[in-house]
């Protein structure tokens, strides 16, 4: 009996004859498994210090040599990946949230509203958001700590006095912030094109709410180019934050992010190359693949655009 | 066309406006008292004084509500007093007169060598869609896309260190002419590159399907003059409309090659200004920067309608 079809079974047997996706794939997939399995995985801890063995290069017991404080490269571009993964899921989460709620009740309802979203989008798309984040960065961090502070003061509760919060909550905050329009447009046009289908109407002339048209009807058939977006928003989640750690405003040493490994190896890069090509080349390999990754998606998912 | 002229400028300015109230307001609500923000940098000059501080904030003006600063101070950047630097004292448009010489030349060299490099290989791999040229040029434009500055600057760092004596290896600035400039310049192209090379490629196999280059393929006209004659000029509409978003990873991109290769241009300047918490450089560095993307997307509303004169109808008519 012949297997029956649906979207995502032919996306796969499309995204299966893709060479390059597949490596991209492949490249994600070892990520996550580093990302989630690290504490196991990494041969030393990666903040204790070997003052002997400092900025080594590569050898048998450090396969990637050590940092001018004696600690282990491998480990700490290990827990990097954590960082970075993070980083990634909770910002793209957070992004996608708020850009398909606001693109789809836009797209849906119109109006006063939906030009607002619009405006809004076109603004924020139209400034160097790089910029727009290193200031949001800048000018809240010292807020937010002194606030956590009075909070430790008044509950007394070690949890407000990790700083590792403090940075995830300024980094997730800003960076979500300068990430939702894409999505909220995209979910906006995917809305607007589906608004007048014929099972809509059926919904209406049914007597449904907007409500349940927009959640059981609308919302799922605009789900595929959401998911294209989506594998590359990761990627670019995961640059943004190494971005920004490497301007120093991103999570703050020695929580180990490959972006201030990256600016630490930029110090000393004459004497030990190895602190900085290690970093570099991990990013670079790990990007590149999130974009192969991304572009065979949309190519799997969108078939049409493919002639 | 005059009133369509008009009118996008009328747009334009509230759009400015509302961006520098947000940085502003981040600015003035996150960052705390600026006087404070000075003492913190040098205790010893002045005893923290509560009353001498008072006298010092009035007469700076920063007890007035916020709007009423917001306004001066926009009063004071359209005459072109960006105020002074909290950690040198220096005036911010001193600073950063000094700085921009640096960035403009890197920004336009980058935007040139793009147009040169990404357009032709653009067109070719258009021409010749899914052939091994086209997945080469293809491939390639993907990676130099992913690879941050950050990291593509460095790693050709080390890579030249390899071949060349330590001190050979260029760093600093040495003004447009000199071998230093390259490394920088082609590690800023990178994204620009790739981003005008694919947005050639798909114009290019969109207009390859029209009827006027079929027909001019029948009357038997060269190949070569259908490609720069037919083919390009509608292929270059769309790209320049690109202008905007290049002008944006430009902005970016400055940032980080300007730190990795020791330039002291805005890029670098802004870096300092970060780790320093210098805010009034911060707003103006956001302010240009801001500024000089919306202000190419305004050029290339203008522009449109002249290179496509059929969107000017469009327009027109509404």
């Amino acid at each position: 009996m012949e297997q029956p079809t649906n979207l995502w079974r032919d996306a796969w047997k499309r995204l299966r004859r893709n060479k390059l996706a597949l490596a991209g794939l492949a490249v994600v997939a070892f990520l996550v498994f580093v990302a989630a399995f690290g504490p196991w995985l990494a041969p030393h801890d990666y903040l204790s210090q070997n003052l002997d063995l400092r900025s080594v290069p590569p050898q048998a017991a450090h396969w990637f040599g050590t940092d001018d404080l004696g600690r282990d490269v491998l480990s700490r571009l290990i827990y990097g990946a954590r960082t970075a993964f993070l980083v990634a899921v909770a910002v793209t989460l957070i992004a996608v949230g708020i850009g398909v709620i606001l693109g789809a009740i836009a797209g849906f309802y119109g109006g006063t509203f939906d030009r607002f979203v619009m405006w809004f989008t076109d603004m924020t798309m139209s400034v160097p958001q790089l910029l727009l984040v290193v200031v949001i960065n800048a000018s809240l961090k010292q807020p937010i700590s002194t606030w956590m502070e009075t909070q430790y003061l008044a509950s007394l509760n070690p949890i407000w006095r990790n700083t590792m919060l403090a940075d995830f909550v300024l980094v997730f905050g800003s960076m979500a912030l300068i990430s939702w329009p894409p999505y909220a447009r995209l979910v906006r046009a995917q809305v607007l094109s589906i608004r007048s289908r014929p099972y809509v109407t059926a919904a209406r002339a049914l007597g449904l709410t907007n409500r349940i048209i927009l959640a059981r009807y609308v919302l799922p058939n605009a789900m595929g180019p959401l998911v294209v977006a989506v594998s590359a928003g990761l990627g670019t989640a995961m640059v943004l934050e190494s971005a920004f750690s490497f301007l120093g405003v991103g999570v703050t040493p020695p929580t180990p992010s490959w972006g201030n490994m990256i600016s630490d190896g930029l110090r000393v890069w004459t004497n030990s190359p190895h602190l900085l090509v290690a970093p570099a080349a991990v990013l670079a390999v790990v990007t590149v693949a999130f974009n192969f990754l991304g572009d065979g998606l949309n190519d799997a998912l969108n078939p049409k655009g493919q002639k | 066309m005059l009133t369509y002229i008009l009118r996008r400028l009328l747009l334009w300015v509230p759009s400015v406006l509302l961006v520098m109230l947000a940085v502003y307001a981040l600015a003035f609500y996150g960052a705390g008292d600026p006087i404070k923000l000075i003492f913190l940098r040098a205790p010893g000059d002045v005893a923290y004084d509560p009353v001498k501080i008072e006298a010092i904030r009035d007469q700076a003006g920063l007890n007035r509500p916020f709007l009423v600063q917001f306004a001066s101070y926009v009063g004071n950047l359209v005459q072109g007093n960006f105020g002074n630097s909290l950690t040198s004292g220096r005036s911010v448009w001193a600073m950063i007169k000094a700085a921009a010489p640096v960035s403009f030349t890197l920004g336009v060299t980058a935007i040139l060598l793009t147009a040169v490099i990404a357009i032709p290989l653009g067109m070719v791999a258009g021409l010749k869609q899914n052939s091994r040229t086209d997945y080469v040029i293809l491939g390639t434009a993907v990676a130099l896309w992913a690879i941050p500055a950050y990291v593509a600057g460095p790693l050709l760092m080390v890579l030249l260190l390899m071949v060349l004596p330590g001190e050979a290896v260029p760093y600093g600035w040495g003004g447009l002419f000199s071998v230093k400039l390259i490394l920088p310049l082609i590690v800023l192209s990178f994204q620009p590159i790739a981003l005008i090379l694919r947005q050639t490629r798909a114009a290019v196999i969109e207009v390859m399907t029209e009827d006027y280059v079929r027909t001019a393929r029948a009357k038997g006209v060269p190949e070569l003059v259908v490609a720069l004659r037919h083919i390009l000029r509608p292929v270059l509409t769309p790209v320049v409309t690109q202008l905007g978003l290049i002008m944006i990873t430009i902005v970016n991109g400055a940032m980080f090659v300007e730190l990795v290769f020791g330039l002291p241009g805005l890029g670098r300047l802004t870096v300092s200004a970060l780790t320093n918490s210098d805010f009034p450089v911060i707003l103006a560095i956001t302010f240009i920067g801001s500024f000089l993307v919306m202000a190419s997307n305004l050029l290339v509303d203008l522009l449109y309608p002249l290179l496509d004169p059929r969107a000017s109808d469009v327009k027109g008519g509404r």
